[in-house]
């Protein structure tokens, strides 16, 4: 039997290093379950991609534009519901160093195409009405003191304004992604005023990055694919289609191996920590096998008395952890705003929660293995001749 | 006649000390009979505390057999000699070796923890426990709060907490002054008389001695001569 009151004293006899080491640990879980989150950020694109929705994009490489003739060709394949052109404008906004995302996009499919992106003020009507209209995410426009009706100044980058001036687009509606999928810091604007300001400059069209399309229910997503790859095998751009999924990962691939990165430094981090608990138990056995041997010695089993330097270094351990998740939970709304556009799917997950939560337990098991082996193996006449 | 309380039959230990071995006790014969107050006298390395340690169940033997309080301690593994020594002994040690962190009641309840008592039944143990020893005023305080003196009487307190058949004092009285350790001396001399138990405490102090009612002389781990003294009243004041 091991006395809760017994292992609370104990852990408060050196409330320093007691103190230290939970805060060490507080430290430990926030980091990991941060690092872990920002994995699941990174995967979220992949792991929430819609299963009816395909990407169609140049077969030599994404930042090659596509022929707007495509369009219609590929909206006639069977399979094919929905099809909307995504133009990368890749503006920039004032002297903002966090800049967001901003595409040209065929606005009346959008709600058709992406439930997701909820609309909460204004409307799609709002943004058809006027060709500078805009969609904007929540945190987009919270960042920089949107509402309805503002101008919003773009630098064009890729597309230069008329005359080198700026481009500028009028917010019409405000949208919150329905999950952590949607970036809630992106811009929409509409592709045929891209389309004609950039025809009445250059006289080309902008062309478009990509097509997304929503295929119909029931549609053989492969079968779709494999048609509008055929349908261009011979002509003057190749295409390649793929899943939204897929699609997404690719950008995964391009940050190299991030997660096995990002893994190795919280892994070490946790190697760190193990150690730094190890030592503290072990210098908690030193000071208590005297003890230990008192206890023995009035009838405590071994059992119970390597009961209680494991119960100590569990419940050390639990409470540095347990702290360490609740803090990462706590401060996730925080995180994700500081993280939002690199990060738009921070989420500090129940799966992070509960590896972080056995993460703890193995902390504490690994800290409490020796000195618990040592207190159940000690002999009472040696430990009473220990001095503390 | 008294029943015999502790029968040791050739008992023999010894220690490995750089490849030698080393016997402590030789063939050691004993036997004490219960109710009784025996002080276990004898020069450093004559045995008298390993023969403590086995009879406490806290050492095993090489050879021979031991009975305390019925049972033979060589049957016993190690979680039931635990259960044997917290129902049927109790220590006393020369450091006082009570829990720093734990009160002077706390010290006193944690061998009850043992025992099939409710809350309560533990507490009212403990309190009457410190009370026999005159600290039920001091249940509050922890040992670095108390003098020798008092946290001897503490340990005394936890040893006779859980009612024990045999105390097993190791040099008791020996880190006191002579005051503190007239009233421990005293004090196990009225746990004797007045509530049977059977004690043995190891000594080198011929005064403290004279509070038991046996002398057991050991040397070279062979049982010497025992006297028996004579009816000790006043004897732990004496000097």
């Amino acid at each position: 039997m091991v006395s809760l009151k017994l292992v609370r004293r104990y852990l408060l006899r050196h409330k320093v290093r007691s103190l230290l080491t939970v805060g060490s640990l507080v430290v430990a879980l926030f980091l990991l379950c941060l690092l872990q989150s920002l994995v699941v950020a990174l995967d979220a694109g992949v792991r929430n991609a819609k299963r009816n929705r395909l990407v169609v994009q140049s077969a030599v490489s994404l930042f090659v534009d596509l022929p707007v003739a495509y369009q219609q060709k590929i909206a006639a394949v069977e399979g094919v519901q929905h099809i909307c052109k995504w133009q990368w404008f890749g503006g920039r906004y004032g002297d903002d160093p966090m800049a967001f995302a901003q595409f040209g996009v065929d606005m009346e499919v959008m709600d058709r195409l992406y439930p997701e992106v909820v609309i909460v003020e204004g409307s799609y009507v709002d943004v058809m009405a006027d060709r500078r209209g805009c969609v904007i995410g929540k945190s987009l426009a919270q960042r920089h003191g949107l509402k309805l009706g503002d101008t919003i100044p773009l630098i064009g980058t890729i597309f230069p304004g008329p005359n080198g001036a700026a481009w500028e687009f009028i917010v019409r509606a405000i949208y919150e992604p329905a999950n952590t999928a949607v970036d809630p810091g992106t811009m929409f604007f509409r592709w045929d005023y891209l389309d004609e300001s950039v025809k009445a400059m250059t006289g080309e069209s902008p062309g478009t990055g990509t097509y997304f399309l929503r295929t119909a229910p029931g549609a053989d997503q492969v079968a779709v694919a494999a048609a509008i790859e055929k349908l261009f095998e011979n002509g003057p751009q190749r295409v390649t289609s793929s899943t939204e999924a897929e699609f997404n990962a690719q950008f995964v691939s391009m940050m190299g191996n991030v997660p096995f990165f990002v893994s190795a430094i919280g892994t070490g981090v946790l190697i760190a920590i193990v150690l730094a608990c190890i030592n503290t138990m072990l210098l908690a056995f030193r000071e208590q096998q005297h003890d230990a041997g008192i206890a023995k010695a009035l009838g405590f089993t071994d059992g119970s008395v390597a009961g209680l330097m494991l119960a100590q270094s569990l419940l050390l351990c639990g409470l540095g952890g347990f702290s360490g998740l609740l803090l990462s939970k706590l401060l996730e709304p925080a995180m994700r705003a500081l993280l939002g556009s690199q990060f738009p799917g921070y989420e500090v997950t129940n799966q992070t929660l509960l590896l972080g939560a056995l993460v703890t337990l193995a902390i504490g098991l690994a800290a409490g293995l020796v000195p618990t082996l040592r207190a159940r193996s000690l002999r009472v006449v040696d430990a009473l001749r220990s001095v503390e | 006649m008294s029943q015999a309380m502790i029968h040791a039959s050739g008992l023999v230990k010894g220690y490995s000390r750089g490849g030698e071995t080393l016997t402590v006790l030789d063939r050691l014969d004993l036997e004490m009979a219960e109710g009784r107050f025996y002080a276990l006298m004898g020069p450093s390395g004559s045995g008298k505390t390993t023969l403590l340690n086995l009879i406490g169940g806290l050492d095993q033997a090489d050879e021979g057999s031991l009975l305390v309080a019925g049972a033979d301690l060589a049957s016993l593994d190690a979680p039931a000699l635990a259960r044997w020594r917290a129902a049927n002994v109790g220590f006393v040690f020369q450091g006082f070796n009570l829990i720093p962190v734990l009160t002077a009641l706390e010290n006193v309840e944690l061998p009850l923890t043992l025992a099939p008592l409710s809350r309560k039944e533990r507490r009212d143990h403990a309190r009457y426990a410190l009370k026999l020893v005159g600290l039920e005023e001091r249940e509050g305080h922890r040992p670095g709060q108390l003098s020798g003196g008092q946290e001897q009487r503490v340990a005394i307190a936890r040893a006779v907490a859980s009612d024990p058949k045999v105390l097993l004092c190791d040099e008791p009285t020996g880190d006191l002054d002579r005051k503190s350790a007239d009233q421990v001396l005293e004090l196990l001399a009225r746990l004797n008389a007045e509530f049977r138990k059977t004690i043995l405490m190891v000594t080198h102090d011929p005064h403290a001695a004279a509070v038991a009612t046996s002398i057991v002389h050991l040397d070279k781990g062979q049982l010497g001569r025992i006297e028996q003294n004579a009816p000790r009243a006043g004897a732990a004041t004496r000097g």
